[in-house]
């Protein structure tokens, strides 16, 4: 997991490469959801996770470096877990621009949360700013304390996996 | 009465409110009050295998795991009676490298310089200055880079074990960062200038100052700890110098010395401490810098985290240089019953770990002292020192300068047991 960083980085050339980034605290409940969903998704869709030009990440808590991990990408699916209004289990569908309805909790810059994150690389960074990303959240019911799905997230598995594909393959067929 | 409510304090770790209760033009009472739930990580470690100590340990920081495993191997090491070799203690530090690069980048340009730039975030730091930010990202991202390629991850890394490590990592990746380090440690000593120009809120604080000690090595792991106040214990001693005890507005603990005194520990106390040991460049930096020693400014620990980014940048050159991966990563343990201290020095300050295992390396007991919670009782007394300027500021510029005084700690309350909410009441006259 070594890549070239952004001041260094060379042209684009050859096959599209797409990260898909699974983003969630393992011991937080509901929270887990993007790591589950994307592992459950590679076993599910080994064709697809295992071609060259797909790198998949199953990351606890990138914080800032969610910047790095879009480094060198030409498009990026990002599972997360969200927490709004909808019904637990729910899946969203979002363009990074429709990212701010779902700021998280922004308090703690330790924990730079996924929106503000791209936010600032997108200021910063002209390749960030034009990189196709699809995020795709699953609607929690709890991230309290242990591991394991709640029933509705669990549920939501299958469909979520269908999801991820759909948008990789979306990717893929550009 | 009035009262200043600020929701949160934003850049720090964790979940705490802030209380100042000003009467007569006087701080009457500062509590920094910790109300995120405690996290029991001492009582998980009970029963546990010693081996399951160091990536246990590392889950209590997201920042600084590397500070929790280190602290703890040593420990168990010392428990078990075994010495580490030369080269496992080199990648330990090269780790501690890592570690640091990242936390003090991400400390000094997003969290604490929208504060010494006026700035409400990192946000509009990157608006007016995107240079400063982009290499902040790229800084921090070496450091990651480093400990990704030691521990596999960049965020609680694996591989770190009692004994050494569980496998050399290739040392091609490493070599290949190179490059990266070079322009990191130009970068880092222009951090040290440019913080140099930055303007610091006037405050000075007559610190006891406690940090590791080693005669031949900028002190991060082993040696003695060290006060300014010329206490000099054995790392096995600390306890008969700093004693942990609860206090009601807390859910972390609070640390005092022996004679019940507050202490500082962190950038500022080993830079003062240690600024002997620092490698040519980071002397270089200082030197060049004019700073007059010991630094006293709570707010003036970003130059020393400045400082110190040159040194682990220096020191990260060097090691990877000189890593090979060969040899037996790892010494063999014998199992026996024993009691080990260990202590480190994470980015924010010593962190000390003791366990007691039986003879089946089962952990019976387990201690945990981190940084911010011997940090916490210096914060409010800072506070304290401070509250007679505050009370002549208009609200928001007192709330401001109270939260940057807090943010400048870095303190990491997670660690220490999330929020700060700051609540100044002026009792009528």
């Amino acid at each position: 997991m070594c890549h070239t960083l952004l001041e260094v980085e060379g042209g684009r050339k050859g096959k599209v490469r797409i990260a898909v980034i699974g983003i969630g605290q393992s011991l937080r409940g509901d929270d887990a959801a993007g790591l589950e969903a994307v592992r459950q998704w590679q076993e599910k869709y080994p064709e697809t996770a295992k071609r060259p030009e797909v790198r998949v990440e199953a990351s606890e808590l990138p914080g800032l470096a969610l910047i790095d991990l879009l480094d060198d990408m030409d498009a990026a699916v990002i599972v997360d877990a969200v927490q709004s209004s909808a019904k637990p289990g729910t899946i969203h569908r979002i363009s990074p621009d429709e990212l701010s309805a779902f700021t998280p909790d922004a308090q703690s810059a330790h924990g730079w949360g996924v929106a503000e994150t791209l936010q600032l690389g997108r200021e910063l960074y002209p390749t960030l700013k034009n990189l196709p990303i699809r995020l795709i959240g699953i609607e929690v019911e709890q991230v309290s304390m242990g591991a394991g799905l709640s029933q509705y997230v669990a549920q939501a598995m299958p469909e979520l996996c269908r999801t991820i594909e759909d948008e990789v393959q979306t990717f893929l067929e550009k | 009465m009035k009262t200043i409510e600020v929701p949160a304090l934003a850049r720090v770790e964790g979940e705490g409110g802030l209380y100042i209760g000003l009467e007569n033009g006087k701080a009457v009472e500062i509590r920094l009050d910790i109300y995120e739930p405690p996290r029991f990580f001492e009582g998980f470690l009970h029963g546990r295998f010693l081996q399951e100590v160091p990536d246990i340990t590392a889950r209590i920081c997201g920042i600084c795991p590397v500070a929790y495993q280190m602290s703890s191997v040593f420990a168990l090491e010392n428990a078990l009676g075994i010495k580490i070799t030369s080269q496992v203690r080199a990648l330990r530090r090269l780790m501690y490298c890592g570690e640091y690069i990242e936390s003090h980048a991400l400390h000094i340009y997003m969290l604490q310089a929208p504060d010494l730039l006026g700035k409400e975030s990192a946000f509009e730091v990157a608006a007016i200055a995107p240079d400063v930010v982009k290499n902040a990202l790229r800084l921090k991202k070496i450091g990651n880079a480093i400990l990704s390629a030691i521990g596999g991850r960049s965020v609680h890394p694996v591989n770190v074990c009692v004994g050494g490590f569980y496998q050399w990592p290739d040392a091609g990746p490493l070599k290949k960062l190179l490059p990266d380090l070079e322009w990191g440690l130009a970068t880092a000593i222009d951090c040290v200038k440019w913080a140099m120009t930055l303007p610091y809120p006037d405050l000075e604080i007559d610190y006891e100052f406690v940090a590791l000690h080693h005669p031949d090595e900028y002190g991060v792991i082993e040696g003695e700890v060290w006060s300014s106040k010329g206490r000099k214990l054995s790392i096995k001693d600390y306890e008969k110098g700093y004693i942990e005890e609860h206090v009601k507005h807390s859910n972390a603990l609070h640390s005092h010395t022996v004679d019940g005194s507050t202490y500082l520990v962190g950038p500022l106390a080993r830079l003062n401490l240690n600024h002997e040991q620092l490698l040519p460049a980071a002397q270089k930096a200082l030197k060049d810098s004019k700073l007059k020693l010991p630094l006293k400014n709570p707010y003036k620990s970003l130059i020393a985290r400045a400082i110190e980014l040159v040194q682990f940048y220096e020191e990260a050159i060097q090691l990877v240089k000189s890593y090979k991966s060969e040899g037996p990563a790892h010494v063999e343990l014998k199992l026996k019953a024993g009691e080990g201290a260990g202590a480190t020095e994470a980015p924010r300050g010593l962190l000390y770990h003791r366990y007691q295992i039986d003879d089946h390396g089962l952990v019976t007991f387990a201690k945990i002292t981190p940084p911010t919670a011997q940090n916490l009782p210096r914060i409010e007394a800072d506070l304290f020192a401070l509250a007679p300027k505050i009370i002549k500021m208009p609200e928001a510029e007192a709330t401001l300068t109270a939260e940057h005084l807090v943010r400048s700690y870095d303190p990491c309350i997670s660690c220490a047991t999330h929020f700060l909410k700051l609540k100044v009441e002026e009792k009528e006259k």
